[in-house]
C-alpha cells in the first residue's frame, strides 16, 4: 500500500469523531472574554502595545500555554483509542502494511488536527475582532498576513511537542499514565520559559515563541530575542528522535 | 458493596498510583518554589499560609483538576472498553449506585491527594517560616474547605465520563471545561460557581460570607449533578 492511501484511511478512521466542534468550542471560549473585555486593550500604555495587537496576542498567549498542548494530548487519545476499541489495531497490524508508514501516517493526522485547531482559532479571532470593533468603535481587525504569520509560528513551534506527546502515547500503554505524563509536562511550562534551559523543553516552545512575539510588538517591554542556536538544532533533534523511537515501538506491545 | 467492587475494578488501571503521583508532584510545587525564591516570600507580609496559597494554589489546583479528570476518564473507560457496561445492565445493580460507588472511591482519592499537599504546605511553613504547629489548624481548615469545593468538580467529571462512551470525548470536554475555568475571572462570585472553577478558590484571606456561599453552592451543585446523573441513566435507557 502506498503512503497516500494509508494516510487517507487514517483520515477516514477519525471522520466521525466530532473533534472539530470541540476545537470550535475551545476557540469560542478563548475569544469570548476578550470580546467582552475589549476595552482593557486601550489601557496598555505602560507596555506600549497597540490595542489591536494586544487583542490578538492575549488570545494567542491563552491558547499556547494550555489549550494547544491539551488538544494535542486529546488528539493522541482519539487516534489511539478509536483503534483499540474492538481490537482494530490488531487487525491493522496483521495486514501486510509497514508499521513505520502506519505510525507516520497517524503522526501526520495528529499534526493536521493541531493545524485545524490553530486555523479554527484564527477564524474565530476574525469573528471576535469584528464584533469587538463594532462594540468599541475601533478597528481591531489585523491584516490576514500578520495573523497567518503568528498562527504559522504557533503551529510550527508545536511540532516538537506533538512528536513528544505522540511518543508518550505509544510507549506508555496504560492510558492514565500516557495522558497524565503529558499533562504533568504542560503545567510547569510557564516556569520553564523563564529559565535558560527552555530550549530543551519542547512543551514550552509555543508559549515561548508567542511571548517573544509579544515583547517584539510592545515597545515598553525589553525585547527578548529568540536565540535560534541552540534552539533549532535541539528542537530538530528532539523531533526526529521522538518520531524514530515511536516508529520503532509502534505496535510492539501487541505482538 | 458497590464501593468494594469499584475498588477491585480499578486495580490494574493505574487509578490509585496516578492520584498518588499527582499528589506528590503538586506537593513538590510549593517546596520547589520556596527553595528557589524563598527570599521574596519570607520577606513579604502576611500569614505564611496565606502567602503559600497565593503563590502556589493556582498550579496545584490545576494539577488536582487534571488528576480528577484523567481518573474520571479511566474509571468509566474500563466499563465501556470491553462492553462491560452491557453486562452490568443485566445484573441486579442500579447504574446510579455504580456512579455513587465510583464517586466515593474518587472522593477518598481526593482526600488522599489533598492530604499529601497539606503535608507539603506544612513542611514549607515549618522549614522556611518557622511557624511550627500553630498554623496546623489553619492548614487543616484550608484543606477541608478545598475538599468540600472539589466535590462538584469530581462529580461533574464523572457525570461527563458516564455520558460519553469514547474516552477522548470525555477528556476533550473536561479539558475544555478546565480551560474555561482558567479563563473566568476569580473575583466574580457567580462565575466562580462553575464546578470546574470552584477548586481554584483559596480559603485563607477570603471573607467568611464568601466561604459560606461556596460551601452552600458546593452542596447544592452536588445534589443537582447526582439528580442529573440519575435522569441521564433513565433517559438513556429509553433510547437503547
Amino acid at each position: 500500500m502506498s503512503f497516500i492511501s494509508i494516510l487517507s484511511i487514517e483520515f477516514k478512521k477519525i471522520r466521525r469523531s466530532k473533534i472539530l466542534p470541540l476545537f470550535l468550542l475551545a476557540s469560542v471560549i478563548l475569544w469570548l472574554p476578550s470580546v467582552f473585555n475589549a476595552d482593557i486593550n486601550f489601557k496598555m500604555q505602560a507596555e506600549g502595545i497597540l490595542p489591536e495587537y494586544n487583542f490578538l496576542i492575549q488570545g494567542f498567549l491563552g491558547i499556547s500555554w494550555f489549550m494547544l498542548p491539551a488538544s494535542i494530548i486529546v488528539s493522541t487519545v482519539l487516534i489511539n483509542q478509536t483503534e483499540r476499541s474492538n481490537n482494530g489495531i490488531l487487525k491493522m497490524l496483521a495486514l501486510p502494511v509497514s508499521t513505520t508508514w502506519l505510525c507516520l501516517a497517524k503522526f501526520l493526522v495528529l499534526l493536521v488536527l493541531a493545524a485545524a485547531q490553530v486555523i479554527i482559532m484564527a477564524g474565530v479571532y476574525y469573528i471576535g475582532a469584528a464584533i469587538a470593533s463594532n462594540i468599541q468603535d475601533y478597528n481591531f481587525i489585523l491584516p490576514p498576513l500578520f495573523v497567518f504569520k503568528e498562527s504559522a509560528l504557533l503551529f510550527i513551534s508545536a511540532i516538537p511537542m506533538a512528536a513528544l506527546f505522540w511518543l508518550l502515547s505509544i510507549c506508555i500503554k496504560t492510558p492514565v499514565f500516557s495522558i497524565g505524563s503529558g499533562f504533568i509536562m504542560v503545567v510547569p511550562s510557564v516556569l520553564v520559559i523563564n529559565t535558560k534551559a527552555w530550549f530543551a523543553y519542547p512543551v514550552s516552545y509555543p508559549f515561548y515563541v508567542i511571548t517573544t512575539e509579544y515583547s517584539k510588538l510592545a515597545s515598553g517591554i525589553d525585547t527578548t530575542k529568540i536565540q535560534l542556536i541552540p534552539w533549532i538544532p535541539v528542537a530538530f533533534l528532539i523531533t526526529v528522535f521522538c518520531i524514530v523511537l515511536s516508529c520503532m515501538y509502534f505496535g510492539r506491545s501487541y505482538r | 458493596m458497590g464501593f468494594i467492587i469499584e475498588c477491585k475494578k480499578v486495580k490494574r488501571t493505574g487509578f490509585i498510583p496516578a492520584f498518588i503521583c499527582a499528589g506528590i508532584f503538586s506537593a513538590a510545587i510549593p517546596v520547589i518554589n520556596m527553595a528557589v525564591r524563598h527570599k521574596i516570600y519570607t520577606s513579604s507580609a502576611g500569614s505564611p499560609v496565606n502567602i503559600l496559597f497565593n503563590a502556589n494554589w493556582q498550579v496545584m489546583a490545576m494539577l488536582n483538576m487534571l488528576a480528577v479528570v484523567i481518573c474520571a476518564c479511566i474509571i468509566y473507560n474500563s466499563e465501556y472498553a470491553g462492553n462491560a457496561m452491557q453486562k452490568m445492565h443485566l445484573l441486579p445493580v442500579h447504574e446510579g449506585y455504580m456512579f455513587l460507588g465510583k464517586f466515593v472511591l474518587m472522593f477518598l482519592m481526593c482526600i488522599a491527594i489533598l492530604a499529601i499537599e497539606s503535608a507539603g504546605i506544612m513542611f514549607c511553613t515549618d522549614y522556611w517560616f518557622g511557624s511550627g504547629s500553630q498554623v496546623l489548624y489553619l492548614v487543616l481548615k484550608s484543606f477541608a474547605y478545598e475538599m468540600v469545593i472539589m466535590v462538584p468538580a469530581a462529580l461533574s467529571a464523572l457525570f461527563i465520563a458516564s455520558a460519553f462512551k469514547n474516552m477522548w470525548i470525555t477528556l476533550g470536554v473536561c479539558v475544555v471545561c478546565i480551560f474555561m475555568a482558567t479563563m473566568l475571572p476569580m473575583d466574580n462570585f457567580i462565575l466562580s460557581l462553575f464546578p470546574f472553577a470552584m477548586p481554584f478558590q483559596v480559603f485563607a484571606g477570603t471573607a467568611e460570607k464568601t466561604i459560606q456561599g461556596f460551601i452552600a453552592a458546593s452542596f447544592i451543585e452536588s445534589i443537582i449533578i447526582i439528580i442529573a446523573e440519575f435522569l441521564l441513566i433513565k433517559i438513556r435507557r429509553l433510547f437503547e
